[in-house]
Formats: structure tokens, C-alpha cells, sequence
């Protein structure tokens, strides 16, 4: 019976799979690098998921770790030859290297941030509910006046521009040759990149939700003192969500650095972090695949609502109507609706003690 | 989640193979305005150009080809311009970027639009960058006048009227605002050790007060201000709160009448007397334009064209200045314009007759003369008002 329901998961991911390979072949140039951009969504949502959904830790925060893999792609991108030429000083002490291949950049990234994500979490999670969220919150107000702070190396609120740089796969025209002999645009480069990166970590996200440590941490959620109780250590746990998180946020972030070739501090605003707030909830808190639903959202609703009207303050309340009609309609998110209407049927395909 | 995509690409539009952007009756061109966000009061700069463009659509348009100006959100968040930008130049096929507003935002997307080969027209920023590298980005062109210029006009004034002051600064801690104070020092040259205090402000701080004080106790008689309206706001309040009366310097965007009135409202009226300032748009909420031509035109095209729009607001005189240049060009650039004809109008500017910029302010360029817009004259806060004080001057880096 265990078997029905994991060749059921098994079916569903390779759908999925289908899905992403063969969507660019049906879309515009254009379109398919709006798919990138709700692929470094995904991703970023799939990780604030972890610390949320699963853990129970809100974070208001998590734009500040995408800074932070952002950041860190481009400086690496650039490395001291480039920014120098951009007539920038960066500290001797700090290893920037001298220029990486983009591709090379993003899990230095993730780890990068990683780190943060611990070293904040570490005296963070003294705090607990609300007051951990402010804190978050603080840091993502910190963060672009941060930034422009160490103007040596992040070239301050100017930001650094990646599109002259030769360590960016293909500029915007150039066809980008892939293994196999075959070449795409940089737009499906892009999407096959981010989409790439979003399915490993994706099955890195559901290995984590049916592991003992996705366990731990729901426990957690679920009461604290219970998880305790059964041994699972509190401080460790709480960490080890934030980095894992935050190592999320640096691939999404250092993603966003590449598709938008350049970094700017501007680009991580408050309402940046609480955006994948809401991407999470409209996907639905400790859901998966259905948090892609919560990226969509976050990149066609403002465009959808834009399109209606253009008038002040007509696209900021459609917006703002759509997400309380949908909190009401699906107060789980997506994915609470999909369990409803996919669960009696899926069920029937094995027994309920399962 | 497969249909959310489905769906999606469903609504994905075909890529048309022609001449981007221009057809027997139609041009498009587009860029980029916080409509949402922190800085939604600039949206006023890409409604003002919209309902110029209608109102030389409904006179007949530029060689009969009507003007559509796709303007898309970008909630001043740069990597948001990247997106509208590149959907924009990929997607809508427009023929030119135009009036995109803000300094980092212009710069994200400089680099991609010139390896595009598409015109990046009429940047709303003062960054010296856009008039200074057109070797390096022969497709970029900015607006305002460079913020190092509007320094050297403040420094040279103050060298005139006081030389010997002890001046204070009080500057917005990003590229503008070292941009200004760059040129302001350089302006004063060998005075400029007569500067005796400068403070800075993050753009993401809210209060400014403790900078006005330890800039007061710098006994200085001359305050600058570089900052945007809130914080000139601000500042300036806190200056009346501890009592210090120096002679008043504001930069150009922080200098909108409404703004000032705001200060004087909130503060004591003289701490702005007689502040000074550089300008170059008509002011309309100014009685010396009650009958002028120019104004006159502008209220008229505010009442077709964008009815439910604020008359006093300046970016709406702005939007039409820089809305009536690109007509020009337009023009310019033939009966059959191209991209490259339109770049060799933009640089070959000269407009006497913009009617919504001050008498005497020309819009000039030239192969190596890259601002078009680098003249101003400087205005004096008197009667709840800004005056004219002396002619129209330079205002070049």
C-alpha cells in the first residue's frame, strides 16, 4: 500500500518534471523569463516554508537573506578586477576572487546565506512568536541602508551591474549553448537555470518534509513543550530551520542577481520580504508543489492588476481586495484546497489506516 | 498548479516581426514609474506625459502616427525595472524607453539597452552618468539637469553673495546626493574649506534632527540642503526648532512650492525666507504664470486629458516638458522615423519653444553635449512665493 502512495508522488513529480521541460517550447521569449522570475519565487517561498510552515516561525525577514545571495553572486561575478574597473575598493581581507562564472556563484550563495540565516538565528530564537517576527522584520528594514553602508564592495545605492560582465551566461541576444549541442535563448536559459535549481531544491524540501527532522520541526510547531518532551532539541532545531531557510532565500536571491543582471539595494525592499509572505500563504503553509501557485500569484497579480486600471491607487486595492477574497475563499492556500478535493480521491487507493 | 500555468501561457502573445514599435499609424514607445509603493507621487510623471502625448494624438500626431506611452509599475524597486523593461522591449516591442524614472533604475537597465540597441530616452534622473558616458552608452540620454551642475550654480551664488560664510550641508547619503555635493565643492573650489560641517541622512531614515543640531552648532550661516521633499521637510523644521536662522539653500527636487508651504506652514515662515533655488519647469501654482501661454496650455491639456488630475502639481509640468521634447524629436527624425534617426535627433536638440519650461530655457544638445536640459534661474522664497532672482544661467557639470 505504501507503494500505491509513493508511486502516486513518484507520477505526480514526473508530471511536474514534464511540465517545466516543455513549458518554454509553448511560450513566448518574454514569457518564459517571467516563468524564471516565479521559479526564484518558488524557491524562496519553499524555503521560508520550512522555517513557517513546518517550524512555526514567522519571518518578516526573508528579502534580507535573498539580499544577502544576491549580493554574494555578484561580487563573485564581478571579483576584484571588475570592481575595480567599476571604480569600487573592496577590503583586501575579503575573498572576492577574480570573477566566477554565474553558474558557479549560486550555491556559494545559498551557503553564504546559509550562514547568515544561522548567525542570526542563533540569538534570535530567544525570542519567540511575535517578537522573533519583529526582529525579522528589523532586519529587513536594515537591510538596503546596510548595504549601501559598505559601498566598497557593494557599490552602494548605485548596485552593481552583471550585464557587461563575461562571467554572465550569454547576454540578452546571444544564444547561450548548452550540453548537447543545442543553444537557447538567454530568456529559456534563464527559466531552465531557475527551474533547475528550483526542482533540486524542491526535492530537497520534500526529502526534509517526510524526514525525521521535517518531524521534529512540525513537532515543534505543533507544541513546543511536547516536542521537548520527546526530545527534540529546541535551539539546535530552530537554527538549523533558519539556516536551511535562509540558504533557500540565497538561491532565490543569487537567481534574481543573474535574471535582472545587476544587484541594487532598492531591490530588496521591506515589501520584498513580505511578499513571500503572502506567496506563502496563498500557496498554503507546510504545502509543497502548490507553493508555485503562491509564486504566480505574487508575479501576475500586480501585472493582472495593473492591466485593469493604471488610475492612483486602483492596482494596490485590487490587489489587496483579490488577497482578502482569497483568504477567505482558501484559508489554507492552494494547497489546502487541493488536499480537500485530491484527498478523498487519492485515498480510495489505499486504506485510511494508512 | 498545472493549470495556473497552463493558463499562463495561454495568454502568451505572438512576437510581431516588423519595425519594433512603429507602424503606418501608430509609435510605442514605454518605460517604467513607481505607480505603487514609497514613491507613487512621481506616477503624476508618467499621467502628465500621457496626456501630453493625447493631446498631440488628437491634433492629428506626429506625421499621422499617433503617440501610445505604455507605462508599467515598476514600485521603484530597480530589479521590478529590469522585468517591465525587458517586457517592454521584448514583449509590447516598443520602439524607445522613455521618461523611465529614477537613478538606479535607469542605471539596471543601461547596460541591457544598449546591447539592445534600443533608445533609452529622456531619463528622469540628474545623475551626471547619462549626459557624461554617451561614448560608452550612445543610447542613453537623461533629462534634469545633472545634480552636479545644480552644486556649481549654489557654490558659485554663495561665493558671490557671501564668500566668506561658514556654510553647513546637509545631503542624502546615495549617488545623488554626493553627486550635488560634489559638484557643490567643486563649485566653491578653493573656498571650500568654508564648508565647516556636513551630515549625511540614509533615504530610509525617518528623522534628520540630529544632524540639523550638530550642523547648527557648527555656528554656520549658510545652510544647503540636498534632499528629497520629505527630509528638505524635515529638516528644515528642525532648523526652526533650534532656532537657527541661516540662509537657506534647497536643492531643486526638494524645492516644490507645495513643499516649501508645507515648511512655512509647519514652521516658523522665516526660516525659508529668502531661501534660494535653482529652477527650470514653470511653477504652476505661480501668479506670474496666471497668463502665460505656456501655463495656459498646460491647464488646458490637464482639463481634456487628465481630468481628476492635480494642476499644482509641478511633476505634471515636468512630464509635459519632457513629453514635448520627445515630439520634438519625433519630428526631427523624419517622416519615416527609425531608431537610429531619432538618436541623431536627440542629439541634435534645439528647442526655443518649450512651453512649459521657464522663458530663456532652451533644450539643446549636440554630438557632445549629452544635457539637454542644463540652464536654469535661480528663484529667492519671498510672500509665500518663488521669485525670479537674476537671469536664466548655466547649469552644466
Amino acid at each position: 500500500m505504501l507503494a500505491t502512495r509513493t508511486a502516486i508522488r513518484v507520477l505526480g513529480f514526473a508530471l511536474f518534471v514534464a511540465v517545466v521541460v516543455l513549458l518554454p517550447s509553448r511560450l513566448s521569449d518574454f514569457r518564459a523569463s517571467e516563468f524564471a522570475l516565479i521559479g526564484i519565487y518558488f524557491i524562496a517561498i519553499l524555503g521560508l516554508n520550512v522555517l513557517t510552515g513546518y517550524t512555526g516561525v514567522i519571518s518578516l525577514g526573508h528579502g534580507a537573506f535573498m539580499a544577502v545571495g544576491a549580493y554574494t553572486t555578484a561580487i563573485l561575478m564581478l571579483g576584484r578586477p571588475g570592481l575595480e574597473a567599476g571604480g569600487l575598493s573592496p577590503p583586501g581581507w575579503l575573498p572576492v576572487g577574480d570573477g566566477m562564472k554565474d553558474v558557479y556563484t549560486i550555491p556559494i550563495a545559498a551557503l553564504v546565506a546559509a550562514f547568515a540565516g544561522a548567525l542570526f538565528g542563533l540569538p534570535a530564537l530567544r525570542l519567540s512568536g511575535p517578537y522573533l517576527a519583529l526582529a525579522t522584520f528589523g532586519v529587513a528594514v536594515a537591510t538596503p541602508s546596510v548595504i549601501r553602508k559598505f559601498d566598497t564592495v557593494t557599490g552602494g545605492s548605485g548596485g552593481l551591474n552583471l550585464f557587461d560582465s563575461p562571467n554572465l551566461t550569454g547576454a540578452i541576444f546571444n544564444a547561450v549553448h548548452v550540453p548537447g549541442g543545442r543553444t537557447l535563448t538567454f530568456n529559456d536559459w534563464l527559466y531552465y537555470l531557475t527551474w533547475g535549481v528550483a526542482l533540486g531544491l524542491f526535492v530537497v524540501a520534500w526529502g526534509i518534509h517526510h524526514s525525521r527532522l521535517g518531524r521534529s520541526l512540525r513537532a515543534i510547531r505543533d507544541n513546543e513543550i511536547a516536542a521537548v518532551a520527546s526530545g527534540v532539541g529546541l535551539a539546535w532545531h530552530k537554527t538549523l530551520a533558519f539556516s536551511l531557510s535562509a540558504l533557500y532565500a540565497g538561491a532565490a536571491g543569487s537567481l534574481l542577481a543573474i535574471s535582472a543582471f545587476s544587484v541594487q539595494p532598492g531591490a530588496f525592499p521591506l515589501d520584498r520580504s513580505i511578499a513571500l509572505l503572502v506567496g506563502l500563504a496563498v500557496g498554503g503553509l507546510g504545502s509543497l508543489a502548490p507553493l508555485v501557485a503562491g509564486a504566480a500569484f505574487l508575479v501576475f497579480l500586480p501585472q493582472w492588476a495593473q492591466e485593469i486600471s493604471q488610475a492612483p491607487g486602483v492596482p494596490g486595492v485590487i490587489y489587496g481586495a483579490v488577497l482578502i477574497a482569497l483568504m477567505i475563499v482558501l484559508p489554507t492556500g492552494v494547497g489546502g484546497l487541493l488536499r480537500r478535493v485530491l484527498g478523498p480521491l487519492t485515498s480510495r487507493l489505499y486504506p485510511r489506516s494508512q | 498548479m498545472v493549470l495556473t500555468l497552463a493558463l499562463a501561457a495561454g495568454a502568451a502573445s505572438a512576437r510581431p516581426a516588423a519595425d519594433p514599435g512603429v507602424t503606418g499609424s501608430e509609435i510605442v514607445i514605454g518605460g517604467t514609474i513607481p505607480l505603487s509603493g514609497i514613491a507613487q507621487s512621481y506616477a503624476s510623471v508618467g499621467r502628465g506625459a500621457e496626456a501630453y502625448f493625447k493631446h498631440v494624438n488628437a491634433r492629428g500626431g506626429v506625421f499621422g502616427r499617433r503617440i501610445t506611452y505604455k507605462y508599467l509599475d515598476d514600485q521603484y524597486n530597480p530589479a521590478q525595472t529590469v522585468q517591465a523593461t525587458r517586457q517592454l522591449v521584448q514583449q509590447e516591442r516598443v520602439f524607445a524607453i522613455f521618461n523611465t524614472l529614477g537613478t538606479e533604475q535607469n542605471l539596471a537597465v543601461r547596460s541591457f539597452l544598449n546591447a539592445a540597441k534600443v533608445p533609452q530616452l529622456f531619463a528622469g534622473s540628474g545623475a551626471t552618468t547619462f549626459g557624461r558616458d554617451y561614448r560608452r552608452y550612445p543610447y542613453t540620454i537623461g533629462f534634469l539637469p545633472s545634480y552636479v551642475g545644480e552644486g556649481k550654480v549654489y557654490a558659485r551664488h554663495i561665493l558671490r553673495s557671501k564668500p566668506n560664510a561658514k556654510i553647513a550641508v546637509l545631503h542624502q547619503n546615495d549617488d545623488y546626493g554626493r553627486d550635488l555635493l560634489s559638484g557643490f565643492r567643486a563649485g566653491l573650489g578653493a573656498k571650500r574649506r568654508n564648508i565647516v560641517a556636513t551630515q549625511s541622512y540614509d533615504p530610509l531614515s525617518t528623522d534628520v534632527s540630529s544632524q540639523v543640531a550638530r550642523l547648527r552648532s557648527s555656528r554656520a550661516t549658510v545652510f544647503m540642503v540636498i534632499a528629497t521633499p520629505p527630509f528638505a521637510i524635515r529638516g528644515l523644521v528642525a532648523a526652526n526648532r533650534l532656532g537657527w536662522r541661516p540662509q537657506v539653500y534647497v536643492n531643486q527636487v526638494g524645492a516644490a512650492t507645495n513643499i516649501m508651504r508645507i515648511i512655512a506652514a509647519t514652521a516658523n515662515p522665516r526660516t525659508i525666507q529668502n531661501a534660494i533655488t535653482l529652477i527650470s519647469v514653470k511653477d504652476p501654482t505661480s501668479p506670474r504664470f496666471r497668463n502665460d501661454a505656456g501655463m495656459r496650455l498646460y491647464r488646458q491639456i490637464m482639463r481634456q486629458q487628465l481630468p481628476g488630475g492635480h494642476v499644482d502639481d509641478g511633476f505634471h509640468v515636468y512630464s509635459m516638458a519632457v513629453a514635448h521634447t520627445f515630439v520634438e524629436a519625433l519630428r526631427k527624425a523624419g517622416r519615416n522615423p527609425t531608431r537610429a534617426s531619432l538618436l541623431r535627433a536627440v542629439a541634435s536638440l534645439n528647442i526655443r519653444n518649450n512651453p512649459f519650461l521657464l522663458p530663456g530655457v532652451h533644450v539643446r544638445t549636440s554630438a557632445r553635449d549629452r544635457f539637454p536640459l542644463d540652464q536654469g534661474q535661480l528663484q529667492r522664497w519671498r510672500n509665500n512665493t518663488w521669485n525670479p532672482l537674476g537671469k536664466v544661467i548655466s547649469a552644466r557639470p
